[in-house]
């Protein structure tokens, strides 16, 4: 195995009931690269960002992360070893405040979690990186409102704030740009941008300038197996590819 | 005649027999459960009550000559019972459906659970009030007396005959899920309710007709069993705690697997009373805590998915009463210190142990969103650890609460570490069942004394110095340790683990993926709440001088619920108004037999309909929305 893959899936599958979402997925997600994941509607991408998260078992196939085999490890283990993942649907703490929800994130590696005797005191240590944080992102003047009243916008953002606060080494993005308006895409595209540097992205996106423009590689999932893989420029004029998305739903 | 093992056959032929009888009973009471689980996605504690139902219908079809003299009525025998009767029920199934239980279809789990619970108390206290608590006879059909002689056992006809009939009732039911157009729908909709919903079935007419058969089921359970045993009106509720295991165990996966594994336990239990009479009340709890440590998610079971959310989301507004408010721990004090002068000691006594019950609880349910349901195993488990070492070993006050509640939480840790494993309905039902196993063996255990309990447990000298056989002192004692556990939760819930389960129980997706083994932390949760149970439960036994199977019963974790919900879920003081008012209803109907029961059964129906918040969560809502209006205005 090679240093430069940090993660790699080898005939992974995953079926429901007898229907197999993803059949026998090789993927390799180069170090330091920003990998999209595209293909038309109910391809299997979700469901392999699930299995990768290990928020799913596998039917078959394997995982590993950094060389390791994680095909057995539960979510919350791979996500301290740094594989930090995002959600279709954005995933927020609707009624804590924005900062508790950058700061529940802060609090995880200190040690501290367990902690039912100690009062919420030892958790200021970590209140300026929660607003550096939030400054990154510009949510600092909503720092003390409840999460819920944020738009959809700044929650895709509160959410990346609460990501970027583990300093994942791997993020995965599961459609950051969904659902979100022209200028608010442009926002989380330069958020992209600026977090790329010494870290390694895996991104379902279906908003293509976005995939041409950000990302190094990209794999074209349909009916569950992989159909194309390669450079903007060749993805694009693959008619392989072109097919599945004229037969499928681009949207 | 012939023995082997020691065993004379008849006796152990005898055993099975009765265990096949039961298990068919359990089977067909499962598939009831699992049908209308897998489709309303309801935990129908009521099917016992359904169950007693059909029993008491067909005793009083049999004497409705003697029920209704005057009317000129005719006395309907078995055979009659046996059409009407299901039928009878079902049609109560299907109205209970459209009155009650549709309500709750689109809130969470344990809303469903928490409404049955109340109709079942309902129905099994009205019972009670009408035909007293002593049990009726039902005789055997004159067409099934009599019974073949073997040799080495007699065989009842009625038994041959309820096998065949039960067997065929099941296997019926089997074939019409597994091979008819009409079971492939019903199956559809138990793999994916949404997807049923948008073919244009007239969803809400199946919900109600699945629900109308289940309890029909449990209607003729009730009619075959009723020559067999006692029909009593709590006939149900023993039976529903063993259905829940059967389910546990067997999975919800598959008929055929309620069906096989009904009989298997049944049989399992028979044996059981030949070869270990003490442990056949527990034998098939204790399988249940097997499967769940070697096969989670049952012996039928399809792998669910790992990670699911919590049962209960009381996600509420910033606490406008508890926000930085420093006059609620004053109040706290200042009212439980002059308590003693407004009400009689013993009784405020009482109000404040259960209220730290219900704070205890109120952790699990309303702060991790847990829908515990066995919390009296804890709270009766310490107050007979205490008991016997202040009676018997003779140690002080201070010492033996300590004892009682070193013994809850390693009790709490144990039950927490094998049912964090299943989520949602099934953790409810396995922290009842597991709570069973406690009962029984206070039951058959001889330093509990079985019915009578431990009496007169000495109050003792506080550290060798306060004298407890003083009201007063006592009192204030108890209101130490209530502001000490107060404190504890306050405390905690401020801390960062307090954060964390917040944060669990706002998304529990966000917080695994951020890292957070929240198994890990809902069994810390759960354990802590079971070593404050025991603190309350271990309390009690000092105040009281007595540890008593009602501490362990099932009716005393109703209570625990029963408080928390009428106070609001997921507050702070909710537990403790809760407590005050169940505590004073309790008090007033004292004397009224089982009204206690039916009121406290109509207060769950109650509240789970009209004031899911409680009386805090909905103070708190309209203090908010006040002071919106005035933020508004102003
Ligand atoms: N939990 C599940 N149970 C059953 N089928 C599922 C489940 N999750 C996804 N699927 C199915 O798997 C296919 C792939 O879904 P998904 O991974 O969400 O696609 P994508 O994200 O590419 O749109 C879809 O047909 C979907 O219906
Ligand atoms: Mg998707």
């Amino acid at each position: 195995m090679t240093t430069d893959t940090i993660i790699q899936t080898r005939g992974l599958t995953k079926r429901f009931g007898g229907f197999a979402a993803v059949n026998g997925v090789d993927l390799d997600v180069a170090r330091h690269s920003l990998h999209a994941l595209i293909g038309p509607n109910g391809a299997g991408k979700t469901t392999v960002f699930n299995l990768v998260s290990k928020f799913l078992a596998p039917s078959e196939g394997t995982i590993t992360y950094n060389g390791q085999d994680i095909t057995r490890e539960k979510p919350a283990q791979v996500a301290r070893r740094g594989m930090v993942r995002s959600f279709q649907i954005s995933a927020i703490f609707p009624r804590m405040t924005v900062a508790e929800n950058v700061r529940i994130a802060l609090q995880r590696p200190t040690g501290f979690s367990f902690s039912f005797w100690r009062g919420e005191k030892v958790l200021t240590a970590l209140e300026d990186r929660v607003d550096e944080l939030l400054t990154s992102v510009g949510l600092i003047e909503w720092r003390n409102r409840t999460a819920t009243e944020l738009s959809y916008g700044r929650k895709r953002a509160l959410e990346f704030a609460t990501t970027l606060a583990l300093d994942p080494e791997l993020m995965l993005l599961d459609e950051p740009m969904a659902g979100l308006g022209q200028e608010d895409v442009h926002r989380i595209s330069d958020l992209i941008r600026q977090i790329r540097p010494n870290r390694t992205i895996l991104m379902v996106e279906h908003n293509l300038a976005v995939v041409a423009d950000l990302a190094d590689r990209i794999t074209v999932l349909a009916r569950g197996e992989v159909l194309a893989e390669g450079d903007y420029e060749s993805i694009a004029a693959n008619d392989a590819v072109i097919e599945a998305y004229i037969g499928g739903d681009i949207d | 005649m012939i023995e082997f093992l020691g065993i004379h056959p008849g006796l152990l032929f005898g055993q099975v027999l009765i265990g096949l009888i039961n298990g068919l009973f359990y089977a067909m009471m499962s598939m009831g459960v699992a049908i209308i689980f897998g489709m309303l996605r309801i935990g129908n504690f009521v099917h016992g009550a359904q169950y007693m139902l059909g029993a008491f219908a067909a005793w009083a079809l049999l004497n409705l000559p003697d029920l209704f003299p005057g009317l000129g009525l005719p006395s309907l025998n078995y055979w009659w019972a046996l059409v009407l009767v299901p039928l009878g029920v079902a049609a109560t199934g299907a109205l209970t459906e459209r009155l009650f239980v549709r309500r709750v279809y689109n809130l969470e789990h344990a809303y469903g659970l928490l409404l049955t619970v109340g109709l079942a108390l309902v129905i099994e206290g009205m019972f009670n009030l009408w035909f007293g608590a002593a049990g009726q006879q039902y005789g055997v059909p004159d067409a099934l007396k009599g019974g073949l002689n073997l040799g080495f056992m007699f065989l009842p006809i009625y038994r041959i005959w309820v096998i065949v009939a039960a067997l065929a009732v099941c296997i019926g039911t089997w074939a019409v899920i597994e091979r008819t157009p009409l079971g492939a729908y019903l199956r559809a909709a138990t793999e994916n309710p949404d997807l049923v919903r948008a073919f244009g079935i007239n969803v809400p007419r199946m919900l109600m007709l699945t629900y109308a058969f289940g309890v029909g089921l449990a209607g003729l359970t009730g009619v075959m069993a009723a020559p067999i045993y006692q029909v009593s009106p709590q006939m149900g509720q023993s039976i529903i705690i063993t259905i829940f295991a059967v389910v546990v165990i067997g999975g919800m996966g598959s008929i055929a697997g309620a069906i096989v594994s009904g009989i298997g336990l049944g049989v399992i239990e028979g044996l059981t009373k030949v070869f270990w009479p003490e442990a056949s009340s527990t034998v098939i709890f204790v399988i249940m805590a097997l499967v769940l440590v070697l096969r989670p998610q049952g012996l039928f079971g399809k792998e669910t998915q790992a990670h699911s959310g919590t049962d209960i989301s009381v996600s509420r507004r910033e606490s406008i009463l508890e926000n930085g408010r420093i006059w609620l721990p004053v109040l706290t004090v200042f009212g439980g210190a002059i308590l003693p002068f407004i009400v009689y000691p013993v009784f405020a006594m009482k109000i404040l142990c259960l209220a730290l019950f219900a704070l205890a609880y109120n952790l699990v349910f309303g702060y991790v969103g847990l829908l515990a349901f066995g919390h009296a195993a804890f709270y009766g488990a310490s107050a007979y650890g205490a008991a016997h070492v202040a009676a018997v070993w003779g140690w002080p006050p201070e010492l033996a609460l300590l004892a009682g509640v070193a013994l809850a939480t390693a009790i709490g840790a144990l039950f927490g570490w094998l049912a964090i494993r299943r989520q949602g309905l099934y953790f409810a039902m396995i922290t009842l069942a597991l709570a069973q196993i406690v009962v029984f063996y206070a039951v058959q255990a001889s330093w509990t004394h079985g019915e009578d309990g431990i009496q007169s447990v000495p109050r003792g000298t506080l550290f060798g110095l306060i004298d407890l056989g003083d009201t007063m002192n006592m009192y204030y004692f108890v209101l130490a340790v209530f502001l000490i556990g107060f404190g504890f939760i306050y405390r905690l819930l401020r801390s960062p683990f307090g954060q964390v389960l917040k944060a669990i129980r706002e998304n529990e997706q966000r917080a695994i993926s951020l890292g957070y083994s929240t198994s890990q932390f809902k069994l810390v949760a759960f354990t802590l709440s079971a070593m404050l149970a025991g603190l309350a439960g271990g309390t009690k036994a000092l105040v009281f001088q007595i540890a008593s199977l009602a501490d362990l019963h099932f009716m005393t974790s109703a209570d625990a619920l029963l408080m928390t919900l009428i106070g609001g879920v997921g507050t702070l003081l909710g537990p403790i108004v809760g407590a005050v008012i169940v505590v004073t209803l309790q008090r007033e109907f004292a004397g009224y037999g089982a009204w206690v029961i039916v009121i406290q059964g109509a207060a769950f129906v109650f509240f789970v309909l009209f004031l899911r918040k409680g009386v805090i969560g909905s103070l708190e809502d309209w203090l908010g929305r006040r002071a919106d209006r005035k933020r508004e205005a102003g």
